[in-house]
């Protein structure tokens, strides 16, 4: 499965302000409600979806990455945003380090394959050092669009 | 059994990956058509030339001397037959 | 008689009847038959190898009409093998004199002759042999006909030799039935080592070529101390061999009295010892041995036995029957530790082809490539953690990364049972197999994230001293007594101790009493082996005192090589448990 496939190039946040893990989370979510890919009214409730799952165990898995994710019933095909913050978001990550990088997952709760699958090449991408640098180096959307393509083509 | 003879005769194996499996296949074929007994002599080692698996046992490669040798009925032709699979290389290469 | 020498895997001795594990899984089911029915037996004999001739004579005229004369040449030679007279006497005779079974007087002549080609010294023809072998496996199948029985429906006590043990062979053998094992290749951890040494039945592979000699049926022995295979032995040898089996049990019993004693040592520091188990049914074998937990429950067992992905039932089930007997002890099961080179049916569709499978896609790097399989065993070890003191153990950590991503994955298996309302265990104890220098190296960093460490002491002195065990021209390269090894062990022991992280040992180092004081004496304070094992360590423990382990400990740090730090500690050993069996 490719990023490019279930990442929402339009939700992307190439520049996220905030300051804690809820906000950080909140903005994701509230990208993808503008661009349709969810819609509005059920906004609060992925957010707490997602919020409910970071209390089971943090998502921010070292290196600076977090993957906050849910599945919900409302999305009826995988969805995702990516959000890079230059000041780092504290996510109460398994290092207790800051986060700057954050994959945001939404799927349908009656497709788990499909989840995991996103969730094996997020990972893989993820270990690979060139992917994580140039997507913090990244200014704008669209150079992490291209990025997830090159990375999609293994021309990292 | 009528007037039984002995009947000998110095063949080399020309094969070039020795006597295996299908040139001694020809030989026990040929030997067994006789009624008289064949044996095959390579150095002081002596097998029965209507018994495949003895065949195989001698290992015979290329450039061995063999003796063939019958004794009984027909021993002069069924040496003669077997001569000739040697000299035909057995119509293989 | 005849003696093949190989490596000793697995302790004890047995003699018994041979069954020979072909490439079509023929077994030769008996020896003898009666005086009485001889002739029937002959009648039989000449049915089947008129059988075989009539069918190589089809499959001749098949392959001449349509590959040409020069193919059917190939079965003409085969037919001629078949109809040999001389072949047809010498089984006859076998049947007649000596009353062997068909199956066995034939198996017993194509294989002599076979073997007699094979030694020719004759390349070419050796391959001929092949030939011969495969006109036993053609009579062998007409003899046993419908009679020709199923590995897995064995019915009485036999040694299984084979050239090598496939996974899924061992797991459609009958435990109850298999005595022992002889592999012609193999190494201390093949897979037949490990199994065998979990049954805890005698074993000896890497002895090279020897099936041949052995048509199955006959009885041999099984030396698993001395590495040897005994075939025909004699009667004073197996007289002997039967004195050897009694005294061993009576050793084995008496240590097993020390099961109810406590693991202290002389001045009272309590050493944890654990038992290794592969199949539920051994947690008796840790109960038995005064074993106070499973330090390392192996699960690849539940993706051998069949040729489908074992279900979350199927986990759970397994993991009940370990807990069940000992709700109280820990029972630390390790997930999926599978390299590409023992991946079973079920699985090998996911398995990448790899030049260098040890350095390849394995272990945990698998698991979290294949997230649905990792999460069906994880849900299973959650649920089953709510009947007793389960702990799950992520093997074959080498970053951060990988740990971190192998417990984002439990928490999302959390979440998926608490949606759906299903019991599990939240508070479960998380822990990883350091058995990888870099997870050694950077113990201090791991230390924190986890409950605990086991150092899993193969695979780590397979990758810190690059040898792979099983290549028997580097085999001697590995050493437990590497100065190396110890020095990381060493470091893991400190590391753990600033963040309080109990560590285990688990691998044959623990089970090697060899080692024992210089773990201790190196700050390890829990141990777990095969439940065999686990009497001789605890005796160990008893005899020693904390401060003249650490001295051997620390008098280790001095040696440079290998060999001399194994004969200070085996000339300890024998100061510390004089009476000690070699």
């Amino acid at each position: 499965m490719n990023l490019s496939d279930f990442v929402v190039a339009e939700a992307i946040l190439p520049d996220l302000q905030s300051t804690s893990k809820e906000d950080a989370i909140r903005k994701m979510v509230d990208s993808l409600g503008k661009t349709g890919a969810i819609q509005p009214e059920d906004q609060e409730s992925i957010v707490s979806h997602i919020l409910k799952r970071e209390e089971l165990g943090s998502t921010g898995i070292g290196n600076g990455v977090a993957v906050p994710h849910t599945k919900h019933p409302s999305v009826d095909r995988l969805v995702a945003t990516i959000a890079i913050a230059r000041d780092g978001v504290d996510f109460a990550s398994l290092d207790g380090e800051l986060v700057f990088i954050l994959f945001l997952l939404v799927s349908p709760p009656d497709r788990p394959g499909d989840h995991l699958r996103a969730l094996e090449g997020i990972s893989r991408h993820l270990r690979n050092q060139n992917f994580c640098s140039f997507l913090r180096q990244s200014k704008s959307s669209d150079a992490i669009v291209d990025l997830l393509d090159e990375a999609d083509n293994d021309q990292l | 059994m009528s007037s039984s003879s002995v009947c000998s005769r110095d063949v080399v194996v020309a094969l070039e990956n020795g006597l295996h499996m299908s040139p001694s296949a020809q030989i026990v074929q040929t030997a067994q058509r006789f009624d008289c007994d064949v044996r095959i002599h390579k150095g002081d080692k002596t097998v029965d030339g209507k018994s495949m698996l003895d065949i195989l046992t001698l290992a015979a490669q290329h450039g061995t001397t063999l003796t063939l040798e019958a004794s009984g009925e027909g021993a002069q032709e069924a040496v003669d037959a077997l001569e000739k699979l040697f000299v035909t290389n057995f119509a293989t290469e | 008689m005849e003696i093949k020498r190989g490596i000793a895997v697995s302790p004890g001795v047995v003699p018994g009847p041979a069954l020979v594990l072909g490439t079509e899984d023929f077994r030769i089911p008996r020896r003898f038959v009666s005086v009485d029915a001889v002739e029937i037996e002959l009648t039989r004999f000449r049915t089947a190898l008129d059988s075989v001739c009539g069918e190589i004579a089809e499959n001749e005229r098949l392959a001449s009409e349509r590959l040409g004369a020069q193919y059917g040449a190939i079965f003409t030679a085969h037919l001629n093998l078949a109809r040999d007279p001389k072949l047809r006497d010498e089984i006859e005779v076998l049947i007649r004199e000596k009353t062997y079974a068909p199956e066995f007087a034939s198996s017993r002549v194509l294989r002599r002759y076979a073997k007699f080609i094979q030694n020719l010294g004759d390349h070419y023809m050796a391959e001929r042999a092949v030939d011969i072998f495969d006109l036993e496996k053609r009579l062998l199948r007409h003899l046993l006909g419908e009679q020709r029985e199923e590995l897995s429906h064995i019915t009485e006590p036999v040694l299984v030799l084979a050239h090598n043990l496939t996974p899924s062979e061992t797991a459609s053998l009958d435990p109850d039935y298999v005595l022992g094992f002889a592999t012609e290749v193999g190494g201390h951890t093949s897979h037949t080592a490990i199994l065998a040494g979990a049954l805890e039945i005698p074993a000896v592979v890497g002895i090279g070529p020897f099936l041949s000699d052995v048509s199955g049926g006959e009885t041999i022995i099984i030396d698993g101390n001395h590495g040897e295979v005994i075939i025909d032995p004699d009667e004073s040898t197996l007289k002997r061999y039967h004195d050897t089996q009694v005294r061993i049990k009576t050793a084995n019993e008496k240590l097993e009295q020390l099961g109810r004693l406590e693991s202290k040592t002389a001045d009272g520091v309590s050493i944890k010892l654990y038992g290794n188990i592969e199949f539920p049914e051994e947690v008796d074998h840790c109960i038995q041995r005064g074993a106070e937990g499973v330090g390392l429950y192996r699960t690849e067992f539940l993706y051998l036995k069949d040729d489908r992905e074992p279900s979350e039932e199927d986990h759970f089930d397994a993991y009940r029957r370990v807990v069940d007997p000992i709700p109280d002890l820990p029972v630390v099961i390790r997930t999926l530790d599978l390299g590409a080179e023992k991946f079973p049916h079920s699985l090998e569709e996911l398995a990448e082809v790899s030049p260098n499978p040890v350095l390849g896609l394995r272990s945990v790097r698998f698991t979290l490539r294949n997230l649905g399989l990792f999460k069906t065993q994880l849900r299973a070890i959650l649920r089953a953690a709510t009947y007793g003191d389960i702990r799950v153990m992520f093997p074959l950590v080498s970053s951060m990364l990988e740990l971190r991503q192998a417990k984002m994955i439990l928490s999302d298996v959390m979440e998926d049972l608490e949606e759906e309302g299903i019991p599990f265990r939240r508070d479960i104890q998380v822990g990883m197999m350091v058995e990888v220098p870099s997870a050694a190296l950077l113990a201090d960093r791991f230390a924190p994230e986890v409950d605990f460490f086991s150092i899993g002491t193969n695979d780590l002195i397979q990758y810190t001293l690059a040898v792979d065990r099983a290549n028997p021209t580097v085999a001697d390269l590995y050493n437990c007594a590497d100065p190396s090894i110890l020095k990381l062990i060493r470091m893991v022991v400190a590391a753990a101790r600033k963040h309080d992280t109990p560590v285990v040992v688990c691998g044959q180092m623990s089970g090697d009493p060899t080692y024992t004081a210089a773990l201790i004496g190196m700050g390890i304070r829990e141990l777990s082996a095969t439940p065999f094992s686990l009497p001789v360590i605890k005796q160990v423990v008893r005899e020693l005192t904390i401060p003249q382990a650490e001295e051997i400990a620390a008098h280790t740090e001095c040696l440079d090589v290998a060999r001399d730090v194994e004969n200070y500690l085996r000339g300890e050993l024998k100061k510390i448990l004089p009476e000690i069996l070699d």
